[in-house]
């Protein structure tokens, strides 16, 4: 998550006399990176212009483009890329629009005492071992041990689909991932509030702003370079939606949560390794074009 | 507006929507917990019981093993390769990190820097099939070796460790290198001291990211014997022939070091795992 604000960063100390001495503090850094980092992505691309049928042995046959191609044609692959995309865009907003106005609130006039205990409330999502969360969410939504529906019935509501129906389950699994990542975004903009400049606050305070312009007019302007930022991690995590669908759904129902990244590891599972690296390394270039993208935001937003 | 000056109304307001948030927030905890304890006929019965009918462990005598293998064996390989790979990953970014501070500008360091950053912004999912194929080729497939070296390097550690070295002042550092300090030395006696605290944040941060790690293990291992509590946890999920039971007794096995933990420790890991992002 902090991967990108650093990246521009250099140095600030005073250089050293050699590089020397450093090596040794480097070596196993550098070489468990190589090894379990470089070397894989390396295979990975490799692989993904290989014959799947041959693509562990020594002599993997070449095949150029040719799985890029499949999947250009796969129509699998297309509506899959379309619904992670949906569902990405989706995601992202209700994450930053949620985490946004929930720490709005909790820095607000109106809450003084329990500001601890509601931050630590939202934030205990995060540090639960995702398979936990969602395996609960799961059994939540169940139609015969789910609390969800159970309340829902008490309550004289319409039932609600969750995992098991088409129309649902999109929603389903998206509340699921927001309780488990929105605590996450809510401390980092806590955190930035807390920066905000108090005196203009102040200022807007003795004329007379109410709470919508003080936020419009104050505290928008000083944080939407935050705000950008953390909408492109937050796009950056969601485009790797994994988790949340193998304990879940499987990708079901009827494919509707067949997410990319969900897809292609189905792929590698079925031994087509030649279309699922070409579609690990589709993935991974967007990845890096939206980090790109968020350096020179940050680059050009960075007010110090 | 001061506090005081605050419209009791819209205090009352701002009040029911936050605890209904931490409801909505803290209700699967509570709900996998009470759960935990009924059996699973009492929960198809009733699932909303907000307590149990009997405060009875006799599922973990069920959970005694699960896929022919002892809970004991889970639990024990959680806490060894979290605790192994938290060690090993806050010594070696932590090196890591000061080195690329300290020379930034050495092309070989940039280098392993842009390596490091291009492996976290893969889409780990999709990394771990190549990494299978490596430990297979170097001989770690199956082997504790194999997972803890894959866990070790993170990028939440990493991070907050190269902000801190990055902000560390610089007089210190010129005034060591004026006394004719070697290296080790102002590694030692002069940049260690001081960075304590933030390792302190960096091992914590790391116990609670790698306690909740399962897929490179599942990819990694070579049967249930490397497992760990959410790797199992996973498998009893997709058994077939639910056991509801099992399944929330197990969540919470899984669940409850962490949060303790994490409670103990708060401020430390709120503020460490959002360092980066708040103070670019």
């Amino acid at each position: 998550m902090t991967i990108l604000v650093n990246m521009v960063r250099s140095g600030q100390l005073p250089p050293a006399p050699a590089v020397g001495v450093f090596w040794w503090f480097i070596a196993p850094f550098a070489l468990l990176t190589l090894v379990f980092g470089v070397w894989p992505i390396v295979l990975a691309v490799q692989t993904s212009f290989t014959a799947s049928a041959t693509a562990l042995q020594p002599q993997a046959k070449w095949v150029g483009w040719a799985n890029y191609a499949v999947l250009w044609s796969d129509p699998i692959f297309m509506s899959s890329m379309l619904r992670t995309l949906t569902y990405t865009s989706l995601a992202v907003v209700s994450t930053i629009v949620a985490a946004l106005l929930y720490a709005l609130l909790l820095q607000s006039v109106w809450i003084g005492r329990g500001r601890l205990f509601f931050k630590v409330a939202v934030f205990l999502p995060v540090v639960t071992p995702d398979i936990a969360g969602y395996v609960v969410w799961r059994w939540l939504y169940d139609q015969s041990f789910g609390a969800i529906n159970t309340a829902l019935d008490a309550l004289g509501l319409p039932l609600f689909g969750g995992i098991a129906s088409t129309s649902t389950v999109l929603g389903a699994v998206l509340v699921a991932e927001l309780w488990h990542h929105v605590g996450f975004y809510v401390v980092i903009f806590w955190a930035n509030l807390a920066l905000c400049d108090k005196g203009q606050s102040e200022a807007a305070q003795i004329d007379g702003a109410n709470a919508w312009q003080h936020f419009w007019h104050v505290l928008f302007p000083q944080l939407r370079p935050a705000i950008l930022v953390n909408s492109v991690y937050a796009l950056i995590q969601y485009l790797k939606t994994f988790t949340v669908v193998a304990v879940m759904t499987k990708g079901g129902p009827n494919e509707s949560t067949n997410f990319v990244s969900y897809y292609a590891y189905q792929l590698f599972d079925q031994g087509r390794y030649g279309e699922a690296t070409a579609m690990a390394t589709v993935l991974f270039t967007l990845i890096l074009l939206l980090a790109g993208l968020a350096m020179r935001l940050q680059g050009g937003g960075r007010r110090q | 507006m001061t506090l005081k000056a605050a419209p009791l109304l819209l205090r009352v307001l701002a009040y029911c929507t936050a605890i209904l948030v931490s409801f909505g927030c803290l209700y699967p905890f509570f709900w996998m917990l009470v759960s935990a304890f009924r059996t699973s006929k009492a929960i198809l019965a009733s699932p909303l019981r907000p307590w149990p009918e009997s405060l009875s462990l006799s599922v973990l005598s069920e959970l005694a093993e699960i896929g022919g293998t002892p809970l004991w064996v889970y639990a024990g390989n959680s806490v060894l390769i979290t605790t192994a790979s938290t060690v090993l990953g806050v010594l070696v970014t932590a090196l890591g990190a000061y080195a690329l501070v300290r020379r930034p500008d050495f092309w070989l360091f940039r280098a392993f820097r842009l390596g490091f950053l291009a492996t976290i912004m893969y889409p780990y999912m999709l990394l771990v099939i190549p990494v299978y194929i490596v430990m297979y080729k170097i001989g770690l497939l199956g082997t504790y070796t194999g997972i803890v070296l894959f866990l070790a390097v993170g990028p939440i550690q990493f991070f907050l460790f190269e902000q801190f070295f990055q902000t560390m002042p610089k007089s210190v550092l010129e005034a060591a290198v004026v006394d004719g300090a070697t290296e080790w030395q102002i590694l030692f006696q002069v940049v260690l001291p001081m960075a304590m605290p933030v390792v302190a944040t960096a091992a914590i941060i790391t116990f609670l990211l790698n306690w909740s790690q399962w897929l490179p293990i599942l990819v990694v291992s070579k049967s249930p014997a490397t497992y760990t509590l959410p790797v199992a946890l996973l498998n009893l999920n997709g058994e077939l022939g639910v056991n509801f039971q099992g399944i929330m007794a197990m969540s919470v096995l899984t669940t409850l070091p962490v949060i303790l933990f994490f409670l103990v420790a708060q401020r430390r890991v709120m503020s460490g795992m959002t360092a980066g992002a708040v103070k670019g």
